[in-house]
């Protein structure tokens, strides 16, 4: 049984990390100079953060606790508050030091909230700042790609049986694999579930599927078949 | 009971304290040193002829970077510490050798970057790589032993449930991606917006027909990174330190908080994830009133 939950476990954990990065509002070095809507850096840069502390929550969980849900969700919610709190702080910056109001480059209004974006925007840039709808998006695609995080990590301790300095090294290889492919499908900056490149997730999907089946593959292989000399 | 209690929360303040300091230092050292997102326009400006006196040594993103000299220092103090050495010693020691790694990386990173763009003309200033190097290794200096001693409190002395299962040197590693993933994310706004850009107009996104064209002069005569950090110092810094210190206080807050409520560890675990989702929740709508109030504050963009 333990076998096939790891499987299961990681790719599970690497297809809801790539809806995760999919989700987060970044806007690459362009943002950096307020040319480009969402957070100032690279996705995996983002996302790997936060995803970091998701797993340093659910690695101090996991000690306490082996139910599956509680570890996973705490992952998740750690990596919630770090892009939360970078977001909010990233926002501070854009209003208060640099004084531009957060729009969106990709459409007329604001979906969730209804606030007008075209008569903020500064003419010749892609938006600015995380505008509410992006900065939803963000906390929904920190949510899943830390439960993806925690999700692989959990398999590794409990249904491979590593120890937990390996669980965590291997969770974040895992993890950035599937980070760097949703990357290369992004190609540079997205802003959330309303920028249309969204649509382009399917791919990215199917990708990460692969890597993920790939990587579990060599986590059986460690974990079974070479301590009874399967190999 | 109470007595640990009290022991935990007075270790999650001194955490908190000191993720501040190093958040800040680790923001002004990527200014210092212009390894961010917006050293994107120091490369860029001597393409499009703004020969410039900037360093330049974004060889490789933050998170990557700080994971390093974090993952050094941490694994540097674990080996003095287990050779009976005093934390108080074996922690400089780490982050005084992580310095070293990191010197070397921003003066081979400077010249090579520098050596490639000679088709453009951008000369290398020695003044510059030697007046920037210190700078650079005293400011990593600070956000490297604020993190490595974090690691070592984690590590070893936070009491009961909240000490870490992770190794010391895997926790450098954890916060040091952490710590320049957020140094990335929101101390480079103000470098790039605002310090690259103080001859364009104020209050606006920065256009695409700017990029490459930066500021070259600023307060006292002929610029180098000495003045970026001087300004950024006064917002950029702080605010990134109040990210890093505020992300590590309310996610050991609320761990604590669920296990002094909760009766299992399993109901203790709940309520914290349930107290981590109602502070994300707050803080959407914390980001949703501020730009309420800049949006009526500064009102719709006036210009061409």
């Amino acid at each position: 049984m333990d076998p096939i939950l790891i499987f299961i476990c990681i790719i599970v954990g690497g297809i809801l990390t790539s809806i995760g990065v999919h989700l987060m509002p970044v806007g690459g070095a362009p943002a950096a100079m307020g040319t480009a809507t969402g957070v100032a850096t690279g996705v995996n840069m983002l996302s790997t953060g936060a995803a970091m502390t998701g797993l340093f929550t659910a690695s101090t969980v996991a000690m306490v606790t082996s139910n599956i849900w509680l570890v996973s969700l705490s992952g998740a919610v750690g990596s919630m508050l770090m892009l939360a709190f970078t977001m909010l702080s990233g926002t501070l910056i854009y209003t208060q030091g640099t004084g531009i109001v957060p729009v969106s480059g990709r459409v007329t209004k604001d979906p969730i909230t209804g606030r007008d974006f075209l008569s903020y925007k500064t003419p010749q840039t892609d938006g600015h700042g995380t505008p509410d709808v992006s900065f939803l998006s963000g906390e929904i695609g920190a949510f899943l790609g830390g439960f993806g995080g925690a999700l692989i990590f959990y398999s590794l301790v409990f249904y491979a049986g590593f120890n937990i300095a390996l669980s965590g090294i291997a969770a974040l290889g895992i993890f950035l694999a599937n980070a760097v492919l949703s990357a290369y499908n992004i190609g540079g900056t997205i802003e959330g579930f309303h920028d249309p490149k969204f649509k382009l997730l399917p791919r990215a999907l199917l990708a990460c599927f692969v890597a993920s089946l790939i990587c579990a593959s060599f986590i059986y292989i460690v974990a079974y078949a070479l301590p009874i000399g399967g190999i | 009971m109470i007595t640990i209690t009290i022991a935990i929360i007075a270790w999650i303040l001194l955490i908190a304290f000191i993720a501040l300091i190093a958040g800040t230092f680790e923001d002004l050292e990527s200014d210092v040193g212009s390894q961010s997102n917006p050293n994107s326009q120091v490369q860029l400006a001597a393409q499009v002829g703004y020969i410039n006196r900037f360093f330049n040594k974004a060889i490789s993103g933050e998170p990557p970077a700080y994971g390093l000299y974090c993952a050094v220092s941490a694994g540097i103090a674990v080996v003095f510490l287990g050779q009976g050495y005093s934390p108080i010693l074996a922690i400089p020691l780490g982050a005084g050798i992580a310095a070293i790694v990191h010197m070397l990386l921003a003066s081979t990173a400077y010249m090579g970057r520098t050596a490639s763009q000679r088709r453009f003309e951008q000369p290398m200033y020695l003044d510059v790589l030697i007046r920037q190097l210190l700078p650079i290794a005293t400011h990593g200096f600070i956000a490297v032993i604020g993190i490595t001693t974090i690691c070592y409190i984690q590590a070893y002395i936070m009491p009961g449930v909240l000490q870490s299962a992770f190794p010391m040197p895997l926790l450098g590693l954890i916060w040091g991606i952490t710590i320049g993933s957020i140094g990335s994310s929101v101390g480079d706004v103000h470098y790039g917006t605002e310090r690259e850009f103080q001859d364009r107009p104020f209050g606006e996104g920065k256009r695409v027909v700017y990029h490459g064209r930066i500021t070259r002069y600023s307060e006292c005569g002929v610029r180098n990174q000495n003045d970026v950090v001087y300004f950024c110092a006064k917002y950029g810094g702080p605010i990134t330190g109040l990210a890093f210190g505020l992300i590590l206080l309310f996610e050991n807050w609320r761990s604590l908080l669920g296990f002094s409520l909760g009766g299992s560890p399993e109901m203790a675990i709940a309520i914290s994830i349930g107290i981590g989702i109602v502070i994300a929740v707050a803080l959407f709508f914390i980001n949703y009133a501020l730009v309420g109030y800049v949006r009526k504050r500064y009102g719709t963009f006036v210009g061409e």
